[in-house]
């Protein structure tokens, strides 16, 4: 059995607001292993969004401690995390982010750019073609529809071929036919890279289709099932 | 309408540095303007005051001749009706004699009645009142006076047919500040003695003067108006003390004027700044205002709240302003020490406080129009779709831009006091502005075109054309402030490398003229050392190319003109300080010449004034003989005007035989050259000496301090520009750090970060002082050399530094504004980034 | 150390850079018009076969403040024409010019080869208070040295203004006749016979004579030019 690709221990996350303390997290414990596909599921505010950037080291637990490929990222600086992000790990958002000054094209490139990939114009230009956005190539974010927008977003989080995909709420912003073509094409490209996915969303369609179903409830674990 | 107290205060406090940078912008856009309008007023005062010293009435008439009864009659009755006081004094030279009358003096004797003078003083060496001392049948004499005719107070002094007693020494006289180029020395006597000197009436000349002087001084202009309609054309002069042509008053009216422009230019930067300012603000908030919009707010309300939020803003500005125009206005006697009389009172009315205010209403209102006016473009729709699309921009800002010129005039015209130039002015800014605007667009769109090698260079170039993005805005904000202080500076240097660095410590300090043919070996044996003497030849130019100088028409030229008499000289080389700027050498080949014709070089400021070219054929009068010369070379000076100069200069021989006296220019240690003087002149009577070396001193220091005052304007033009950038960056620093998180996200480390953001600053201030050195230095040099007429040195290290400083300032700023981002997780940000 | 600086230190600093400017640029503050203004090119003194007579003297000669026509030489030239007398009058005034001035200038004007010269200086030594005794020896050494060259010599005579005092005014008005009965030259009493004084012939600073005051003068002068005429052609 391989070691975990994701491992956290103990992960909570609170926010100080005034005299208020808002717990966010609490002590959540999980481990992932490689190719998972794995689903945060919850109500709204119940804590997935926070759980995953901590997971992914877009934020910093409060306590506890993260484990990406069995590097301890608890406390690494941003410079220490930044080669982490560019090549082991690839990010999907609910609002896309895609840099607004860039082509769809672009910014497929970006991340195999900042890793020196001298073939980085080949392989977004294969990733594009891939998910049929060949045409809108030199289009700018705000020329896309929604749903073009997630699919480059996905391309950009698969061009350095990375471990783990996290994504959250990929649909939230989709009306139901692109919801439904972006998780195929997220589930697709999961196959075909060989990735670990996890994925936060409150859909039940995706849920069903997960390997493993992780559920929050006011920042507390709550079940942490593998589909048989 | 009311306006929502705690609505405003919450604004306020969120608004944070931009508001603060408001705050600052109109008090220095005030600030200045406001000491300077004070200082204006007190100066003007003043110079009055001294021209009244100067004059010795608020009005005086002059005549060669015996003032015409019927002004007299006039003068006479309106005195009695308008209650003001007159006398008269006379002027004229005399031979004066000794006791003894052994031994005579060319004296100039001034005739005064008792209640002399009403303005001004005549120090006296007892100290008394010259109206006490001077009684009929005694004088006041100068000091030289009783040297060359040895003579003692008490003693006696023959005028005329009259044998006056001396009472006292007069040694100083307002009137009569400069002795530099009077014949002889003063005596005073009594108006009633003058009859019994047998020295007035048919066939003497004398000078004739009346003083006015006013209960009130203000009626001065009407009363003089009354006077010049009765008083002999050409004859009969009537001046007032106000419109006496003081040289001080021109000099203190350019150097406002120029202080002024700086001021305005300050004013300017400062109005850009608070729009800057104020549309981050607005940007900042625009959510707010979409959210307040969707709930039902109308745009009137919103203008209101808004309104309200200026108007508190700009009445702090204001007052703390008019406070910084006090202060500053404090810091005058500091700065002007030296260049004025003393009793100048350096007051701070509260019509200047008035004025400053009145003032940050305008420059406020001005300058916010068109940022408020965009608040009626934010749609309620904006909270839900996050890219703003581009809105075509109405008739809004165009009618803004004409109310910001129409001010700009009449502030410009306000402040400088002239139409023509207020309007030149104007235009020429707004001129500025367009080719700024035109330029920015250009090297954008190069920019745009160019493969740049690296990630980072090519990441930030295209972050200069996010949609949305507001390059061209800063672009031409930046030029705009760059290329205006910029072009202070040079104008400055340039004025000052004329002025002062081109007058060194080894440049000659005593001048020695009128030096004969038959003296030059005495004066050399006098000097010492060798000197050099240049000779000196009177002469008129008759004509170029056989086309006579018309002298009706060279009079009405403002510069120099071709009809009046030139001193010429013959030499064979070029001076230290010249250099040939047309033709091969100096004479060129001498051989070339026709007979009869000979070599002469000319100087290209007389050559540009009478469009005088290489090969022309000049013919001269030279004290009755005329003399046909061809131009062989146009000579240019590389120094300041305060070297001495011969327009023309011959080729020696053909003029050695003329009529010519010598001029010699020596440097000297300041502490000799009194000693050398009196050798000179004992030996030499003839030969007068100039010693120019107090002269240089005073000059230079006068230069230096000049240049503190222009740099002290000069710097809150700075700090304007320095605001503007500030702002500029502040105001656009959101769309940069949105991006900047996402660079993060897909795995950008710090370094990478930092080189995107630092080369976007760069690219921004590389491309705005590239342009801003171009404006500024086609501006500064089309300045020097059509208006105050100087030679022009672009100063390309300056232009090299303000290019530097602009990108090390910027990119500063620009990390400043955005470093946060660069050690912090991005989650937070990207939580801001969902949250709205 | 001057504790008590004069009003205004500026303004005399000012004025003498100005004037040491100015002297050293070589501007002299007179603008007047050419002393005369010939027709260009054609190298008269080659070509005229007329007799020359120069009119050396200073501003009362060059005709400061009138039209170089209307100066006493342009006039004369004039009235000797219409007369038959076959003659150029060459302007050689120089304003300002002092006896001294003259006196070192003399030679130059050799240059133009004058039948005669009329000689009007001192009036500018006698403004400025200038010994007569130096006055004297100047215009005599000028008299000696035209007479070596066997030129015919007209003399303007000169008085001064009154309130230089009577001694000064009778020593000064003196040279002249005194020199012109020694050296045997024709003299002309007073140059500025019946326009001296009178303000109608004089320009608005009372000293130049205008337009009218030439002609007086050209007519007054007329008589001992055509003397001076009669004994050169002998």
């Amino acid at each position: 059995m391989s070691s975990p690709i994701l491992k956290a221990a103990h992960v909570s996350k609170h926010y100080n607001i005034g005299e208020r303390r808002a717990v966010v997290l609490h002590n959540v414990s999980l481990e992932l292993e490689p190719g998972e596909f794995a689903v945060i599921s919850g109500a709204s505010g119940s804590g997935k969004t926070t759980l995953l950037t901590i997971l992914s080291g877009l934020d910093k637990p409060s306590n506890g401690r993260v484990w990406l490929a069995d590097e301890d990222i608890t406390d690494l600086d941003e410079n220490g995390l930044a080669p982490l992000r560019n090549r082991l790990i690839g990010f999907v958002f609910q609002a896309f982010h895609l840099v607004p000054s860039l082509t769809s094209l672009e910014n497929i490139m970006f991340p195999a750019e900042l890793n020196r990939d001298p073939e980085a114009s080949e392989k977004a230009s294969h990733l594009l073609n891939r998910v049929g956005l060949w045409e809108q190539r030199d289009n700018r974010p705000e020329q896309l529809s929604g749903g073009e927008k997630q699919r480059v977003a996905i391309c950009r989080a698969l061009i350095n071929n990375p471990r783990l995909v996290f994504a959250d709420e990929p649909t939230g912003n989709l009306d139901s036919e692109n919801s439904r073509e972006v998780v195929e094409l997220l589930l697709e490209l999961q196959q075909e890279f060989n990735t670990t996915l996890l994925l936060a969303t409150h859909s039940s369609a995706i849920t069903d289709r997960a390997d493993r179903i992780l559920s929050l409830h006011d920042g507390r674990l709550v079940k942490n099932d593998i589909r048989p | 309408m009311m306006i929502h107290y705690r609505f405003l205060l919450e604004e306020l406090r969120y608004g944070g540095k931009q508001v603060l940078t408001f705050v600052v912008c109109v008090a220095l856009s005030i600030a200045t303007l406001t000491a300077l309008n004070s200082f204006r007023r007190d100066i003007h005062g003043s110079l009055i005051d001294e021209a009244r010293a100067l004059q010795g009435g608020d009005i005086i008439i002059h005549a060669h001749q015996p003032i015409s009864e019927e002004l007299e009659g006039t003068i006479d009755t309106l005195a009695q009706e308008q209650d003001f006081q007159q006398q008269s004094t006379l002027e004229f030279y005399t031979v004066a004699l000794s006791e003894d009358k052994d031994t005579s003096l060319f004296s100039s004797i001034k005739a005064v009645e008792s209640s002399y003078p009403f303005f001004g003083t005549i120090e006296i060496a007892s100290g008394r009142k010259l109206g006490e001392v001077l009684k009929p049948g005694s004088v006041v004499v100068a000091q030289e006076v009783l040297e060359r005719l040895d003579l003692a107070v008490g003693g006696l002094l023959n005028i005329g047919d009259v044998a006056f007693e001396i009472a006292d020494v007069v040694t100083f006289e307002s009137m009569r500040p400069v002795s530099f180029l009077t014949l002889g020395p003063r005596i005073f006597v009594s108006m009633a003695d003058v009859d019994r000197l047998g020295l007035l009436g048919r066939g003497s000349r004398v000078e004739h003067e009346i003083l006015i002087q006013l209960a009130d001084p203000a009626n001065a202009d009407r009363l003089s108006e009354t006077l010049s309609a009765v008083a002999t054309p050409r004859v009969e002069r009537v001046e007032t003390a106000k419109n006496a042509r003081s040289r001080v008053k021109v000099f203190f009216d350019n150097l406002l004027f120029f202080l002024s422009c700086i001021s305005i230019l300050t004013l300017m930067l400062s109005g850009i700044g608070m729009q800057g300012s104020l549309s981050a603000i607005l940007y900042q908030k625009q959510n707010v205002i979409a959210v307040t919009k969707a709930f039902g707010a109308s745009n009137r309300y919103l203008l209101i709240q808004y309104l309200a939020m200026v108007s508190f803003m700009g009445a702090c500005g204001s007052v703390i302003g008019v406070i910084a125009g006090y202060l500053i206005k404090r810091l005058f006697p500091l700065l002007f020490r030296d260049l004025l009389p003393q009793d100048v009172g350096y007051a701070f009315h509260p019509v200047d406080a008035l004025e400053g205010i009145v003032l940050g209403i305008f420059v406020v209102t001005v300058f916010t129009l068109l940022p408020l006016h965009r608040l009626g473009a934010v749609k309620p729709v904006m909270i839900f779709r996050h890219e703003t699309g581009s809105e075509k921009p109405g008739a809004a800002p165009l009618l803004a831009g004409i109310i910001c010129t129409v001010f700009l005039i009449l502030l410009v015209v306000r402040q400088i006091d002239d139409l023509k130039i207020g309007i030149f002015f104007v235009i020429g800014l707004i001129l500025l502005i367009g080719t700024v605007a035109l330029a920015a667009s250009a090297s954008l769109w190069l920019l745009k075109r160019s493969t740049l090698p690296t990630l980072a260079l090519r990441q930030s170039a295209k972050s200069l054309y996010r949609p949305g993005n507001a390059s061209r805005s800063i672009v031409i904000t930046l030029t705009s402030a760059i290329s205006v202080l910029l072009l202070i500076f040079l104008l400055k240097l340039n004025l000052f490398a004329t002025f002062i660095e081109s007058y060194p410590e080894n440049a000659p300090n005593l001048f020695c003229i009128d030096i004969q043919q038959d003296q030059k070996d005495l004066f050399q044996s006098v000097v010492g050392e060798e000197v050099v003497m240049f000779p000196v030849i009177r002469a008129r130019l008759l004509s170029i190319n056989n086309t006579m100088i018309n002298a009706e028409q060279e009079r009405q030229r403002k510069t120099d003109n071709l009809g009046r008499e030139f001193n010429l000289t013959y030499r064979e080389t070029l001076l230290e300080d010249e250099i040939i700027s047309d033709g091969n050498s100096l004479f060129g080949d001498s051989k070339s010449l026709p007979s009869g014709v000979v070599a002469l070089s000319v100087l290209d400021s007389i050559a540009e004034i009478g469009e005088i070219g290489l090969h022309d054929r000049l013919r001269f009068n030279i004290q009755g003989v005329e003399i046909d010369a061809q131009v062989t070379s146009i000579r240019s000076r590389t120094k300041s005007r305060l070297y001495p100069f011969f327009y023309f200069v011959f080729d020696s021989g053909t003029l050695e035989a003329a009529p010519q006296t010598f001029f010699a220019a020596m440097h000297l240690p300041k502490s000799l050259i009194p000693d050398m003087i009196t050798a000179i002149t004992a030996q030499l009577p003839n030969v007068s000496t100039i010693n120019v070396a107090d002269m240089a001193d005073r000059f230079g220091q006068l230069m230096k301090r000049l240049s503190v005052i222009v740099t002290f304007f000069a710097s809150f033009s700075i700090m304007a520009g320095c605001l503007i950038l500030v702002s500029t960056i502040f105001a656009t620093r959101l769309d940069r750090i949105k991006e900047t998180v996402y660079y993060k996200v897909l795995g950008a480390d710090s370094s990478i970060v930092l080189r995107i953001l630092s080369y976007e600053h760069a690219m921004l201030a590389f491309l705005s002082s590239l342009m801003a050195v171009l404006f500024a230095e086609a501006a500064a040099w089309l300045i020097c050399r059509n208006v105050f007429d100087i030679a022009y040195h672009p100063h390309w290290h300056v232009a090299a530094l303000t290019v530097l400083s602009s990108i090390i300032l910027l990119v500063l700023i620009g990390l400043a504004s955005s470093v946060g981002i660069i050690r912090q997780r991005p989650a937070v940000y990207l939580q801001q980034q969902n949250s709205v | 150390m001057i504790t008590t600086i004069k009003p205004n230190v500026l303004s005399r600093t000012i004025l003498l850079f100005m004037m040491a400017v100015i002297l050293l640029a070589g501007i002299s503050c007179d603008s007047s018009p050419p002393p005369e203004q010939q027709e260009p090119a054609e190298n008269k003194t080659m070509t005229d076969s007329r007799g020359v007579i120069v009119a050396m003297g200073d501003s009362l000669t060059s005709g400061l403040g009138v039209p170089p026509e209307d100066a006493y030489p342009a006039q004369l030239e004039r009235l000797l024409a219409e007369r038959g007398h076959d003659y150029r009058v060459i302007n050689a005034g120089i304003s300002g010019e002092t006896s001294s001035g003259a006196r070192s200038r003399v030679n130059w004007v050799l240059k133009l080869k004058p039948d005669i010269v009329i000689l009007e200086t001192g009036a500018n030594d006698g403004l400025r208070g200038i010994d007569p005794a130096l006055i004297e020896d100047n215009i005599e050494q000028i008299i000696v040295r035209l007479k070596q060259e066997d030129i015919t010599i007209v003399l303007a005579g000169m008085m001064m203004v009154t309130n230089l005092g009577k001694d000064y005014i009778a020593n000064f008005k003196s040279i002249y006749p005194r020199l012109a009965q020694k050296h045997q030259v024709i003299l002309m009493p007073f140059f500025l016979q019946d326009t001296a004084t009178e303000t109608s012939k004089n320009q608005a600073d009372g000293i130049h004579p205008n337009s009218e005051g030439y002609s007086i003068i050209t007519a007054n002068l007329l008589p001992f030019v055509e003397k001076a005429i009669t004994s050169d052609s002998q």
